[in-house]
C-alpha cells in the first residue's frame, strides 16, 4: 500500500517512515506543506499521514484544498492538537482519522490498515477466496489450511490483489501502490513477485489463483 | 464568640444591660433620696413644731402643743414618738406611744436638727430628728451647759416597703427590658448582616472551574458594594491567572507532544525487530538528539519560571550596555557571517545603565541571536543608545522582518512563533521574547517592539540609568 507522510519534525519522520516501510507499505515523504499537496494531488496514495503545523502550507489547508480537488484518498491526522474543536475541524474538512502525538506505532500501524481496507471496501480483516484465507490485520496467509510463509514484499503483492476483491489490476497500478518511486527495481519487479506468488500459492497442484490476464496485467480469484 | 452576629449581639446586650443597670440605679437613688428627703423634713417639721412650744417654767420644761391636736403621738398604733430631754439629761416629757420605750437624746448643733436611723424596739425601725434649743430664758443659768432637746421619731417601715418595692419594679423592668432588647438587637443584627450570608453562600458557590461567575446579589447595603465590587475585581484577576496558566500548561504540553512522539515512534520501530548495532547507534542518537531538545525546552522554561519568581534581580551595577552588546554579538558572529550579516554596535562607550550584568547580558544574547536568526539574507543589524533624563534606551534594528503587524503584536507570547510548524523545533521554542520582556521588567526597565517601514523590525529597550 503507498503512504504519504507530510510531517515536519525530522526525527518522527525518520522513524515513522522507517517503521512503516519495514512493515512494507510504500511511503512517500515530505516535510513541506506545499509539496505534500503536490504529492497528495499527483498521486493515488492509499493513506496520507499529515501533520498540521507545517511550513509552507500548514495541514487543515492542505486539506482543504485536496478536498477541493476531488482527491479521495484517506486522510489521517497526526498532530499534537488534541482539543476537541481542533478534532471537528480536522475531520469536517474531510479527514478520515485523527491521532493524538505522542502514540503507539502499533495503533497508527492499525489505523493505516483498517483505512486501506475502507478504501477498498473490505471491512473483514479476514478475506477468503476459495480455499485462500488471508488475514490483513495478522499479516499471515494459509492454503487449503496450511499457512504459508511470504516475505514482507509477496506479502504486500497479496494483500493488494486480495484487496481488489478479483479485479484484473494492472502492472502500473501494482507498481504505484505497492513499490515505493525511490526504489531502483523497474516495473519486472512485479512480473518477478508474482512469479514467486505463484510459487508458493498455486504450487504443490494446487488449483492456480494468480491468472495473467494478457495485455491487462493479474487477477486473484477462481478462473471463470 | 467568632462570629460577627455573635460580637455585635454580645457588645449590644452588655452595652444596654449597663446602660439599664446604671439607669436603674440612678433612678432608685434619685427617688429614694427624694422619699427620704421629704420623711426627714415632716420630721424635722414636727420636732421644730414641738421645740416650739417648749417652755421652761422654773425648774419644769413643758411642752405648750395640745396633743390632742397630734394624734399621731398618741394610742396604740401611734406611729410617731416624741421625748423632751431637759438639760439635766432627764426626759422631762414624752409621748404616750413611747410606752416604757426611750428616744436617744440626739444633740446637735443648737438650731440644727440631727437625724439618725435606728430601731425603736425589735422590728420597729424608726427615723428621728432632734433639735437642740438654747432658749433665752435659760441663759446665766447654771445649767445653761445642759441644752434642752426635743426628738420626734416616726416609723419608717412604710417608708423601707416603699424603698423594697421600688427597688423590685426597677430591677423587673430593668431586666424586662435587657430581655427586650436583646430580642429586638438580634433581629436587626440579623436582618442586617443578611446580606453578609447571602454574599458568603454566592462566593461558596465559585469553584476554580468556574472563576468566570461573578457576584450578582442586588440590593446589597451600601457599605458592601466596595466589598462586591473588590470580590469581583479579585475573581476577574484570579480568572485571567488560571487562564494563563492553563494556556501556559497546554502550550507546554504541546511542545512537548511533537519530540515524545519522536522519540516513541522512534524507540518502537527499533525495538520492533532485531538490528544491526549501527542501526541501534542511529536510533539511539535520534532518541539523544530529541532528548537534547527537550531538555534545551525545559531549561527555557526553568530560567522563564525563575526570572517570574525572583520580582528584582538582586545586583544593580553600572553597564556600559557597549561592551555587554559586542560581548554578546560575538557568539552570533559565525552564524551572521554565512548568511553575510552586517552588524554595527553605535551605542556609546560612556553611555551606562544601572542593570544586572547577568540578566542584561541574557536579554541582549536573545534579541542579538533572534536578529542574527530572522534578519534577511545579507542583510543589517544595527544597535544604538542613549540616555533620556533617568533611562537609557537602546534600540536593536534588523531588516528584512517578514512579520505582519498583527504577528507584530504577538512576539511577546509564549511559545508563539510566526512559523507554527515544528521545523525549527529544538533551536526557537517561542520563548525567547516572553523571557527578555520578564527580565526586563525585573530590571526595572521595559521592551517594545515595532515594524517600520520597509520590513525594519525594531526592538526598543528601556533601562533605569547608570
Amino acid at each position: 500500500m503507498r503512504v504519504l507522510l507530510i510531517e515536519d519534525y525530522r526525527p518522527l519522520q525518520n522513524s515513522l517512515a522507517k517503521g512503516l516501510r519495514e512493515e512494507g507499505l510504500a511511503v512517500d515523504v515530505t516535510g513541506d506543506g506545499n509539496e505534500g499537496l503536490w504529492y497528495a494531488t499527483s498521486n493515488d496514495y492509499d493513506v496520507i499521514i499529515l501533520d498540521l503545523m507545517l511550513p509552507g502550507l500548514d495541514g487543515l489547508s492542505l486539506l482543504a484544498r485536496l478536498r477541493s480537488q476531488g482527491k479521495q484518498s484517506p486522510v489521517l491526522i497526526l498532530t499534537a492538537r488534541d482539543s476537541v474543536p481542533d478534532r471537528v475541524k480536522g475531520l469536517n474538512l474531510g479527514a478520515d482519522d485523527y491521532l493524538i502525538k505522542p502514540f503507539a506505532f502499533e495503533e497508527l500501524l492499525a489505523r493505516i490498515r483498517a483505512l486501506v481496507r475502507r478504501g477498498y471496501q473490505q471491512k473483514n480483516p479476514c478475506v477468503e477466496i476459495e480455499d485462500l484465507r488471508v488475514d490483513l490485520a495478522g499479516q499471515r496467509v494459509w492454503r487449503d489450511g496450511q499457512e504459508i510463509a511470504l516475505t514482507r514484499r509477496e506479502y504486500v503483492l497479496l494483500e493488494y490483489l486480495v484487496l481488489r476483491g478479483g479485479q484484473t489490476v494492472s502492472r502500473s497500478d501494482i507498481w504505484e501502490h505497492v513499490y515505493e518511486f525511490e526504489s531502483s527495481a523497474t516495473s519486472n519487479v512485479v512480473d518477478v513477485y508474482i512469479g514467486y506468488l505463484r510459487k508458493k500459492l498455486d504450487g504443490q497442484g494446487r488449483r492456480p489463483l494468480i491468472h495473467t490476464i494478457r495485455g491487462r496485467g493479474y487477477r486473484l480469484g477462481v478462473e471463470t | 464568640m467568632r462570629s460577627v452576629e455573635g460580637r455585635v449581639l454580645a457588645g449590644m446586650a452588655g452595652g444596654m444591660a449597663t446602660l439599664l443597670v446604671v439607669f436603674g440605679l440612678v433612678v432608685y437613688a434619685v427617688i429614694r433620696s427624694t422619699l427620704i428627703h421629704e420623711f426627714d423634713a415632716s420630721l424635722i417639721s414636727s420636732v421644730r413644731l414641738l421645740a416650739a412650744s417648749a417652755e421652761r417654767e422654773d425648774e419644769k420644761i413643758e411642752l405648750g402643743v395640745d396633743l390632742g391636736e397630734m394624734p399621731e403621738f398618741q394610742g396604740k398604733g401611734a406611729q410617731a414618738y416624741y421625748e423632751l430631754w431637759g438639760g439635766d439629761g432627764r426626759a422631762a416629757a414624752r409621748s404616750p406611744s413611747l410606752g416604757t420605750d426611750d428616744l436617744p437624746n440626739l444633740q446637735g448643733p443648737v438650731g440644727e436638727p440631727a437625724v439618725s436611723v435606728f430601731e425603736l424596739r425589735p422590728g420597729l425601725p424608726v427615723r428621728a430628728a432632734g433639735l437642740t434649743l438654747r432658749s433665752e430664758r435659760t441663759e446665766g443659768r447654771e445649767d445653761a451647759a445642759h441644752p434642752v432637746t426635743v426628738v420626734v421619731a416616726r416609723d419608717s417601715r412604710l417608708l423601707l416597703r416603699q424603698l423594697r418595692w421600688l427597688r423590685g419594679l426597677l430591677a423587673i423592668t430593668t431586666g424586662g427590658a435587657i430581655a427586650l432588647s436583646l430580642l429586638a438587637g438580634t433581629l436587626i443584627v440579623r436582618q442586617a448582616l443578611r446580606p453578609l450570608k447571602v454574599l458568603a453562600a454566592e462566593i461558596a458557590t465559585i469553584r476554580e472551574d468556574n472563576l468566570a461567575a461573578r457576584i450578582e446579589t442586588a440590593d446589597m447595603p451600601t457599605e458592601m458594594v466596595p466589598v462586591k465590587r473588590r470580590l469581583n475585581d479579585l475573581l476577574a484577576r484570579l480568572e485571567a491567572s488560571f487562564k494563563r496558566e492553563r494556556r501556559f500548561t497546554g502550550d507546554m504540553a504541546h511542545e512537548l507532544r511533537t519530540p515524545l512522539a519522536g522519540m516513541r515512534s522512534c524507540a518502537e520501530v527499533t525495538l520492533a525487530r532485531s538490528r544491526s548495532e549501527p542501526e541501534y547507534r542511529s536510533s539511539l542518537a535520534d532518541c539523544l538528539e530529541i532528548t537534547k531538545t527537550m531538555e534545551a525546552l525545559v531549561n527555557t522554561l526553568l530560567r522563564l519560571a525563575r526570572t517570574e519568581a525572583d520580582s528584582a534581580l538582586p545586583r544593580r551595577e553600572s553597564i556600559a550596555p557597549a561592551d555587554l552588546i559586542d560581548a554578546c554579538w560575538r557568539s552570533c558572529c559565525e552564524k551572521a557571517g554565512r548568511r553575510g550579516l552586517t552588524f554595527e554596535n553605535a551605542v556609546r562607550a560612556d553611555l551606562a545603565c544601572a542593570s544586572d550584568p547577568e540578566g542584561l547580558r541574557l536579554v541582549f544574547s536573545n534579541l542579538l541571536d533572534n536578529a542574527a536568526e530572522y534578519t534577511d539574507q545579507s542583510g543589517a543589524i544595527w544597535v544604538t543608545g542613549l540616555r533620556r533624563g533617568s533611562v537609557v534606551e537602546v534600540r536593536i534594528a534588523n531588516t528584512g522582518c517578514q512579520l505582519s503587524a498583527e504577528q507584530v503584536g504577538q512576539v511577546f507570547d509564549t511559545f508563539w512563533r510566526a512559523d507554527a510548524s515544528r521545523t525549527e523545533t529544538g533551536t526557537h521554542f517561542g520563548l525567547g521574547l516572553p523571557l527578555v520582556r520578564r527580565t526586563l521588567l525585573s530590571l526595572g526597565g521595559t521592551v517594545t517592539v515595532t515594524l517600520e517601514p520597509g520590513g525594519v523590525f525594531v526592538v526598543r529597550l528601556v533601562l533605569p540609568a547608570g
